[in-house]
């Protein structure tokens, strides 16, 4: 039987599976795609929630986070083109501007 | 069990391969390519929750600009592999188990206060199975949310500008 709870542990689950790759991966690129794969999981909370309650803000929240998550991958790959133009990295760990 | 179910179990297996390959594929190409899995698999979902008209916006916004965006940047700068599983600090393995003992709690404590029923009525009352569910959406964007919306667009423009601004100046210095 398939109910909120379910939803909800899916979610978690991709939420954790993108936070994993954002903590533990190196490539920017990779980062970034973590990041959609997180505010993909928040979709499925705020959409499954909408749909047990029967309340539309989560629906329009999805609305929200759909269009920030496109503005956020522009502006994130936009910044990684540029920090490659610049340095020829893109490995997080060889980006080490402050320390000298 | 019903097909609802069958379809929420497939979804969400394939969600979670998916996601998994985009984390730990070493080529870059194919962690893109599998996000695109997931974000296809996740418009099903989003249809599975009574709403195709996000489901709609997914596949148009995820699948046709975000993922082809990150395909485009991949092509353009990444061309070389990453040999390995790069360790980067030397407690990793100690790193690895905190960071599951955390997921494990925050996922128990999480679903034990969303699945609480507090009794709020619904804000924006909705019924989604009904015919009328994307206009009475369309009508509380239209309205509770109307500055969020216009928001919205002066985010996006702002996003172009930057974008603009940022690949341009790089351009400029290495001429001059």
């Amino acid at each position: 039987m398939v109910d909120l709870n379910s939803y909800i542990y899916l979610s978690l689950i991709l939420f954790f599976i993108g936070l994993f790759g954002f903590v533990f991966r190196r490539n920017i690129i990779i980062l970034l795609a973590c990041v959609e794969i997180m505010l993909n999981a928040l979709i499925i909370l705020f959409a499954s929630i909408s749909y047990f309650r029967q309340d539309a803000t989560g629906y329009i929240l999805v609305f929200f986070i759909i269009a920030i998550a496109a503005a956020e991958a522009a502006v994130g790959l936009t910044l990684a083109v540029a920090l490659y133009r610049k340095l020829k990295k893109v490995y997080t760990e060889e980006i080490n501007l402050f320390r000298g | 069990m019903s097909a609802q179910d069958l379809a929420f179990y497939y979804l969400g297996f394939a969600m979670i391969l998916s996601a998994l390959f985009t984390v730990l594929s070493r080529n870059p190409v194919h962690a893109v390519l599998s996000l695109l899995v997931l974000v296809v698999h996740q418009a099903f979902m989003l249809y599975l929750l009574g709403s195709e008209f996000l489901s709609a916006i997914q596949i148009i916004v995820y699948a046709g600009a975000v993922v082809v965006l990150f395909l485009f940047v991949v092509y353009l700068i990444n061309l070389q592999k990453e040999t390995r599983f790069r360790v980067f600090v030397r407690l990793f393995s100690l790193g690895l188990i905190f960071f599951i003992l955390f997921a494990f709690l925050f996922v128990k404590y999480f679903v034990l206060i969303f699945s609480m029923n507090i009794g709020l009525s619904p804000l924006l009352p909705i019924d989604p199975t009904s015919s009328q569910a994307l206009k009475m959406m369309a009508r509380y964007l239209y309205t509770e949310y109307l500055f969020q919306f216009e928001l919205i667009g002066v985010i996006l423009l702002v996003v172009v500008f930057g974008t603009v601004f940022l690949l341009r100046k790089v351009k400029e210095e290495r001429v001059g």
